[in-house]
Parts: C-alpha cells; sequence; structure tokens
C-alpha cells in the first residue's frame, strides 16, 4: 500500500485514506497518515483535509443510502484511531500561555469527531486544551468549568435539532462568566443560530476557530460586540420555549401519530422510519425555539433527498406534516412553520409518486 | 455630575414651573413691603434697568451681594441678571456661590407690577422675581440617586461574583469588578494554603493579569504580609511591595489596603491605586462616608465570594482526585482480543457510579470484570472501588473465574463485617480471554446475580450465555454460576448492566428484547463500535429521563488477525 513515493496532495491522500476507511482498514488507515506526516504533510492538512475531509464523504455517502449506519461508524471509529495516532506521531508543542480552553460536543451530540479535531488544532495553536468529548451533558460542563476555569468553552454540534440543549450549555457558562465559542453546522451556515442560543461567537470550522481565536483570545467574538446582561437574540421568547416544550414532551405521541398517517398498513413502525420521524419533530421544535422556520424547511428538503433504506420517503414527507399540523394547532407558531414546510417540500401533493 | 438625572448645571435654566398668579395681580397694600418681610421665598424688584427697587430679607439672604438701588448684576447670580434684562427665561435653576457654600436657586417671574403703587415708587416696567433656595431638594435627590448607584454597583457585584466557584476567576473578577468604580487601579493579594495568587487590573489595561508566588516570599513584604492578617495601618512603602511581589511596576498616585474580613478560608487584601474613597474620610461628609461603606461592602463581599471559591476548590479536588482513581480504567491495547466499553453514570456532575469494569492484561489470560453495586453515586462509587481493588488483589491468587468469585463473596463480607455497615451487595460478571492462536479467543465467565452475558456472532445471530448465580456480598455459602464461550473471529459477548435493559424511556424499560433487536445490526463491527452505538440507541432510547447508571464491556476475537 505505501509506496516508493506516497502522494503528499490532500486530494490523493483523502482519496487513499477513504478507500481503507471503506474496506474498514484501521490499520491501513493509520499508515496512510503517518506516512503522510513523514513525507512532510502537515498535522492540520492531515487532520483537516485527509481525515475530517474523508469523514464528510462517509457522511454523503450515507445519506445518500451507500453506506449503512454501521459503517458509517466503524469509519467513525477508525478515524478517531487515526486521530490519536496522528497526536503521538506529531505531538503538538506545549501551550504557550495563550489560554484554556475546553472543548465539548452538546448533550446528546454523538458526532465527536470534530470537536475532537478541532481540539488538535487549536492545541497546534498554542491552547492548553481540555477534550470533554462527545454528548457531554450540561451539568458535567458546569461542574468543569467551575473547577477548571477556562478562558473560554468551545461547543461543536452538527445537528441543529440539539439546539435546545445548546442554550442549556451557553447559560451554565455564561453564569459563570465564561465566554462560548460555538462551532459546526448545527448553528446555521453563517452561525446565526449561534446566536439565536446566546453563543459569543461562531466559527464554520476547526481552522476559522483557530483564526478567531488567534485574532481575539478573549471575545466576544461576534461583530456587534458585547452584551453582559445577557439580553442578546431572541431564543428566550416565552412561546419559542414553550412551543418547544409541547414538541420535546408530546415527541412520541407525534412519531407514533405521523408514522400512523404515513403508513397506515404497517403494524410495527420500523425504527427507521420512527427515527427519522423522531428527526423531523426534533427539527420542529429547534425551530420554534429559535424563531426561525428556515431551520425546519431546511431539514425538510433535505429529508426529502436523502435515501435510508425503511426510513421516510420523499412521497411521505407530506402527509407526515400534515399529521403533525393536525394534531399542533394549538401551537401557533409550530402551526405556522408546517404550514409553511410544504413549501420547502417542493410543494408535492401527498397522492403523487 | 456629568449624565446625572437630575443634577443642575450651573446657570441651567428651565422652563417656567406651574404658571404664576393670573396678571394684573392686585395692587400691593400701602403697607406692601412689610408684607414682603416674612416671605421664605425672595422677593426680588427690578426695574427695566436691571436696578433693584426692592429685595426682601430672604432674597437678601439668598443673594448676600444684592443692594437695593444698585444693578442687579452685583449680586453675581448671572442668570437672574439675564433673565432681569432680557425678560427671559422666566424660570431658571442656577447654582451660587454663598458664604455658608454652595446654593441651588430656582427662580420664576412674577407678574408684571402695573401702575399701582408697590413699594417703594413703582414704575412701569418692574418686574418682580421670586427666587427659593432649593439646596436640600437638591442634596436629598443627590444622595438618593448616589445610593441608588452603589446599590446597583454591589448588586452587580455580588451578581458576578457569585456566579463563579473558581478561585483564579474569582480574583481576576474581584479587580476588575474595583476599576474604575472604586479606584483606578486594583490588585488582589490572596493567600490559600501555601499558595500566594495576586490579580491585577487597571483602567484601560485589557483582562486582568494574574500570578502566583510562594508563601515563603511573603517575607520580602512585610507590610503586604500584615495587611493579609488585617492590620491596616500601613508603611509608605505598599506600593513598592506590590511591585516587588508582582512584577509590575507600580503606578504613581496614592494607594489604599483593604484588607478583607476573616473568612477562616482564605487570607486577602485588595490594594487601590488612586482610590476614589481617601485614607480617612471626613466624618462630618456623608458623601464620603457613604463611599467608604461602599468600599467596605464590596470588600465584604469579595471576601465571601473568594472563601466560597477557595472551600468549593478544596471539596472539587476531593472530588476529582476520589473520581479519578474510580472512573472508567482505559482499555488496554491487547495482541489477539478487542475490547469495547460504555459507561454512563446517573449522576453525570460525578462521572462515577456504582457501575464498573475492569480489565487486566495477561500474558497468556486478560482478566475481566463488570458489576454493579447497589446504590448510586459517590457511595456507590466508593463500595465499587473496594469491589474492584479487591479484585485486582485476589485475582493474582486465584485465576479461575469460578474460584475467584466466591473468594471475593468472602473479601466483601469481611469487610462489611469490620464496619458498622449495612451489607451492600453486588452483582457481576467476570472471567478472562485467552486467545487461541488460530483467531478465536476462549472465555471463562462466572456470574453472580448480574444478567446473562450475550453473544454476537458475525452471522447476526445472537445468543443469551446460560449461566446465573446469586448475589455478590449476600451470604458467605452463595453459589454461583460458570460457564465458558468460544469467540470466533468477529465475535462479541457482550457484559452489560442492568441500567441498560432497565432504562426508562418515555413509555417503556428498553429491556432484552430491544437490546437483542439492536444487536445484530453491529454483527462484524469493531467492540468498541458496538459499545458506543448501544450507548447511543439507549440515551435516544431514554430521550432525557434520568437513568441508572449504565455500563457495557465487549470481548471480542478480531476479525482481521486472523
Amino acid at each position: 500500500m505505501t509506496t516508493a513515493s506516497p502522494p503528499t496532495d490532500a486530494i490523493s491522500l483523502r482519496a487513499s485514506y477513504l478507500d481503507r476507511l471503506a474496506d474498514a482498514d484501521e490499520r491501513g488507515a493509520v499508515a496512510v497518515a503517518l506516512d503522510a506526516l513523514d513525507a512532510g504533510v502537515d498535522p492540520e492538512t492531515v487532520l483537516l483535509d485527509v481525515v475530517a475531509g474523508a469523514q464528510r464523504e462517509v457522511g454523503d455517502r450515507w445519506a445518500a443510502g451507500e453506506w449503512t449506519v454501521v459503517q458509517e461508524h466503524v469509519a467513525t471509529h477508525i478515524s478517531e484511531r487515526v486521530v490519536a495516532a496522528v497526536a503521538v506521531h506529531a505531538p503538538a508543542p506545549a501551550p504557550t500561555g495563550v489560554g484554556t480552553v475546553a472543548v465539548a460536543c452538546l448533550d446528546g451530540e454523538w458526532h465527536g469527531l470534530p470537536a475532537r479535531l478541532l481540539a488538535e488544532v487549536l492545541a497546534r495553536h498554542g491552547w492548553a486544551v481540555e477534550f470533554l468529548g462527545a454528548s457531554v451533558p450540561a451539568a458535567q460542563l458546569a461542574t468543569h468549568v467551575h473547577r477548571v476555569g477556562p478562558d473560554l468553552v468551545a461547543i461543536s454540534s452538527s445537528l441543529p435539532s440539539r439546539l435546545p440543549a445548546a442554550r442549556r450549555m451557553v447559560e451554565a457558562c455564561r453564569a459563570t462568566g465564561t465566554p462560548v465559542l460555538a462551532g459546526g453546522p448545527a448553528f446555521g451556515t453563517d452561525g446565526r443560530w449561534a446566536r439565536a442560543v446566546g453563543a459569543d461567537g461562531w466559527a464554520p470550522d476547526a481552522r476559522a476557530a483557530a483564526a478567531v481565536l488567534a485574532a481575539s483570545p478573549d471575545g466576544p467574538w461576534f461583530a456587534d460586540g458585547h452584551d453582559p446582561a445577557g439580553t442578546r437574540g431572541t431564543p428566550g421568547d416565552r412561546s419559542g420555549r414553550e412551543e418547544q416544550a409541547v414538541l420535546h414532551a408530546r415527541r412520541g405521541e407525534l412519531v407514533a401519530l405521523a408514522a400512523a398517517a404515513v403508513r397506515p398498513d404497517a403494524g410495527e413502525v420500523s425504527e427507521e422510519l420512527a427515527d427519522d420521524l423522531g428527526h423531523l419533530v426534533d427539527f420542529l421544535a429547534a425551530a420554534v425555539f429559535v424563531d426561525d422556520p428556515t431551520l425546519f424547511d431546511g431539514f425538510v428538503h433535505w429529508v426529502g433527498t436523502v435515501t435510508i433504506p425503511a426510513g421516510l420517503r420523499t412521497t411521505e414527507v407530506a402527509p407526515a406534516l400534515d399529521a403533525l399540523s393536525a394534531a399542533l394547532a394549538d401551537s401557533p407558531r409550530t402551526a405556522r412553520f408546517l404550514r409553511g414546510a410544504h413549501g420547502a417540500h417542493g410543494g408535492l401533493p401527498a397522492a403523487v409518486g | 455630575m456629568e449624565g446625572r438625572r437630575g443634577a443642575p448645571t450651573r446657570d441651567a435654566t428651565r422652563v417656567p414651573g406651574p404658571p404664576s398668579p393670573a396678571a394684573p395681580v392686585t395692587p400691593a397694600p400701602p403697607d406692601g413691603p412689610a408684607l414682603l418681610e416674612g416671605f421664605e421665598e425672595g422677593v426680588v424688584v427690578c426695574d427695566r434697568a436691571g436696578v433693584v427697587r426692592a429685595a426682601n430679607p430672604a432674597a437678601r439672604t439668598l443673594l448676600p451681594g444684592l443692594r437695593v438701588g444698585e444693578v442687579v448684576d452685583v449680586a453675581h447670580c448671572e442668570v437672574l441678571a439675564r433673565a432681569v434684562r432680557d425678560g427671559v427665561p422666566e424660570g431658571f435653576e442656577a447654582v451660587v456661590e454663598h458664604p455658608g457654600g454652595e446654593r441651588h436657586v430656582r427662580g420664576r417671574r412674577g407678574p408684571g407690577l402695573g401702575t399701582s403703587p408697590p413699594p417703594p415708587e413703582p414704575q412701569d416696567g418692574d418686574s418682580t422675581w421670586y427666587l427659593r433656595d432649593v439646596t436640600g431638594e437638591h442634596a436629598r435627590t443627590d444622595t438618593l440617586l448616589a445610593a441608588q448607584e452603589r446599590a446597583a454597583f454591589l448588586a452587580e457585584a455580588g451578581r458576578a461574583l457569585h456566579g463563579v466557584l473558581h478561585l483564579d476567576r474569582t480574583a481576576r473578577r474581584v479587580v476588575a469588578l474595583a476599576v474604575p468604580r472604586l479606584a483606578a487601579g486594583a490588585t488582589l493579594v490572596l493567600r490559600h494554603d501555601d499558595t500566594v495568587t495576586w490579580a491585577r487590573a487597571e483602567l484601560g489595561g485589557g483582562r486582568p493579569r494574574l500570578g502566583r508566588v510562594g508563601a515563603a516570599d511573603l517575607a520580602r513584604v512585610p507590610a503586604l504580609t500584615a495587611a493579609l492578617t488585617g492590620d491596616e495601618s500601613l508603611g509608605p512603602w505598599l506600593a513598592d511591595e506590590l511591585a516587588t511581589l508582582t512584577g509590575l511596576g507600580a503606578r504613581p498616585g496614592p494607594v489604599r489596603a483593604c484588607p478583607v474580613p476573616i473568612t477562616g478560608v482564605v487570607e486577602a487584601v485588595v490594594v487601590l491605586a488612586d482610590p476614589r474613597s481617601a485614607d480617612a474620610p471626613a466624618r462630618d461628609d456623608p458623601l464620603a462616608a457613604a463611599e467608604e461603606d461602599l468600599l467596605t461592602s464590596y470588600v465584604a463581599r469579595a471576601g465571601t465570594a473568594l472563601a466560597a471559591a477557595a472551600l468549593h476548590e478544596e471539596q472539587a479536588h476531593l472530588g476529582a482526585v476520589l473520581q479519578e482513581s474510580l472512573a472508567a480504567p482505559r482499555l488496554p491495547a491487547t495482541p489477539g482480543i478487542a475490547w469495547g466499553a460504555a459507561y454512563r453514570p446517573a449522576r453525570e456532575t460525578m462521572r462515577v457510579g456504582g457501575d464498573f469494569y475492569e480489565v487486566a492484561q495477561g500474558a497468556e489470560r486478560s482478566a475481566f470484570l463488570l458489576g454493579d453495586v447497589c446504590g448510586k453515586g459517590i457511595e456507590a462509587a466508593v463500595l465499587s472501588g473496594r469491589v474492584r481493588q479487591s479484585w485486582h488483589a485476589l485475582r493474582l491468587l486465584e485465576d479461575r473465574p469460578g474460584r475467584l468469585l466466591p473468594l471475593l463473596n468472602t473479601a466483601l463480607l469481611d469487610a462489611v463485617a469490620t464496619r458498622d455497615e449495612s451489607p451492600r451487595f453486588a452483582t457481576m460478571v467476570l472471567g478472562d480471554a485467552r486467545p487461541v492462536g488460530d483467531g478465536t479467543v476462549e472465555l471463562r465467565l462466572a456470574t453472580g446475580g448480574h444478567p446473562p452475558p450475550l453473544v454476537l456472532r458475525t452471522t447476526g445471530e445472537v445468543e443469551t450465555v446460560a449461566v446465573s448465580g446469586m448475589l455478590v456480598g449476600g451470604i458467605r455459602e452463595a453459589r454461583f454460576g460458570e460457564a465458558e464461550v468460544l469467540l470466533r473471529p468477529g465475535d462479541v459477548c457482550l457484559l452489560y448492566s442492568d441500567g441498560v435493559v432497565e432504562a426508562r424511556g418515555p413509555g417503556d424499560f428498553f429491556g432484552e428484547e430491544r437490546l437483542a433487536a439492536a444487536l445484530p445490526r453491529c454483527a462484524g463491527a469493531p467492540a468498541a463500535v458496538l459499545c458506543e452505538q448501544l450507548e447511543q440507541t439507549v440515551v435516544s432510547w431514554l430521550d432525557g429521563h434520568d437513568h441508572d447508571d449504565v455500563a457495557m464491556l465487549a470481548i471480542q476475537a478480531p476479525r482481521s488477525e486472523a
């Protein structure tokens, strides 16, 4: 597998790394990364362009129905091993005293790899980094912040449906006066929902986060400045919180209702369908929470494009939305978002297909 | 005074207050001047040229420069002079110099006097001015506003200080809040145990700086050391000593040390540079006394916040050390065996609980243990630590699982017998794994009171290892079950605690059936991925509900090493 002169450009490296992932070949994947380091490739390039780049492709393959969830998990597991191997092979230099940062994934966020990569990258920019892992409960984060007193907390999430959890974590940090930098696709392509949950700043990826922190280690990083009174953003608006709580409390019931509406003849609800409908409710709740219908529209649009065997089919989206609308007429914002989402779905009537 | 509501600027003008009595006023009686003598409000009558024609005693008291027959200007009340001359403003407020200190004067124009005979010789075009001394009224308003501002500052300081439980952060906050409200610069020196920490904030100095010195270094700064123990009588070298301690340049100007009231936990002193409140405020100056009170309250609040943070730090350290020793261990990299584990304690702030697992790698056989002591939280974790240590010691003497478990049972019963403790039970599966060489792994298992292990074959088939036994630590004659399992490459044996199947979601328990149904999807996947996937499934089943401790340990014959 190792040729006399291994390729050192990120694109070919990523391709051969992805091949190793596809074969569930942990040793081979580690070798691709370490050989690249030995050939002089920058560790940050290996971590972000090769490993993270390949993981994005893995996600695409899963969304396209080419890979199963377990295959995706195996690939992620291997990539985590690779990141650990890179950290041992080319260790980050000692912290330069620029500050201490705690890196955590939101509660319920199981994709720990992007946060792990951020931790590695920040360590290479002189930060003393504490990596708290995937799915960190808000209580655990609060304990850590009180005990260790980091200069800032970086939270990572890939799923916008975790935004209500993000709000809890941000509040836990703010109570201690610790600024929070949010990162990852969960906070929107422009970081708008990072602001909505009260974070002090947002960065789209690990490189950007390192740059933001290099420019201003103390924050706040949003251009419109600091609001110490904590009045920023709208997330705390009452109807948002209340309607989100209703959706959360009724989640199981709503999934069952929607499942019965889309597949009235199937006796037992398949796990994949229940998962997809659960996500639908979660994204709706998050959209209501941050008062942004585009969050829900985005998910509805996306769910219509992915192919998960036995999952929610494109033609089933409209009836699912109708079933939720009927059950949630009492919640004005929720009902409005559900009506609006029909457009996002392309206006496909339920009967077609 | 700038920016404070209600505080007049000098010679401030005002729109007239309530309309004056309708003109023309009834002619003053012949003894008019005598009538005005008794007024508490000052009355000034001027003619068109600005010459004072009459002034009652109240007006002369308020404006001692006023002379009847001379122009009003000599009274040194500029706005009045202008108003007399121009007719506007019709009402004003002004601060005037007075032998007894500044007075606040409010004036308004009275009615024109017409042609009737007012005192002493009325002429057409005369104007009358009513002057009132409002100094007291102003002082009360200022006092109130200043008191509100001080209360707001203290409230904000209290909120900001008590939200933090980390000592260094609290120290930084103490100095950051003091600047600029209390002084142009603030340095906190704090002794806690054998460490001396200092924090300094300066006007325009950015993030407060923080440093540490050893307690021995205090010998070089005697005045500061005295201040730490509450001594306020300070030498003139305080600023220099502070520079010595922090290595930062001293700021010129007065400094003032404010020892933090004794808390019994930390010793601290706040040194203010260029303080607002002077060292010895005049006793009769209520404003200075209030500033002094503010400083005292602030330092007291800082003291309790520092003490709370220091106490929390001690407790947190205790907890962290304990937690470290009880936390789930890292898994070894064993040739011929792949391990996987997941752990989620019920009390998530603790990260330890009553569930536990251990793996000890050996040359031929690697031993493992997964169990659950009754209870949750730190009490359960401490008991689990006892079980784990006993296991580590006993397995050196007896490696056969079927004999090791009874030994462990006896050890637990003996430990309880020597203490005043009620019996605590545990359930567990223990055993060892031996890579045979052809890629398969031989397992020997023994169990007491624990859910039976499951075996997931690469085909997706799930088998329950039929083995059971009595609770461990219950009775001396307890009987335990034994079993042997052969894992072919890719096969996994899963040990799990009852927190997995008893996880209660919105509707129902997760249950053995769902567990068995979730496994086949992971057939052939690495043991670590299996555990991660199961943990995720269980936690999403919980959907935010409370749960018992959850622990899993997976032992696998690796696929690739056939």
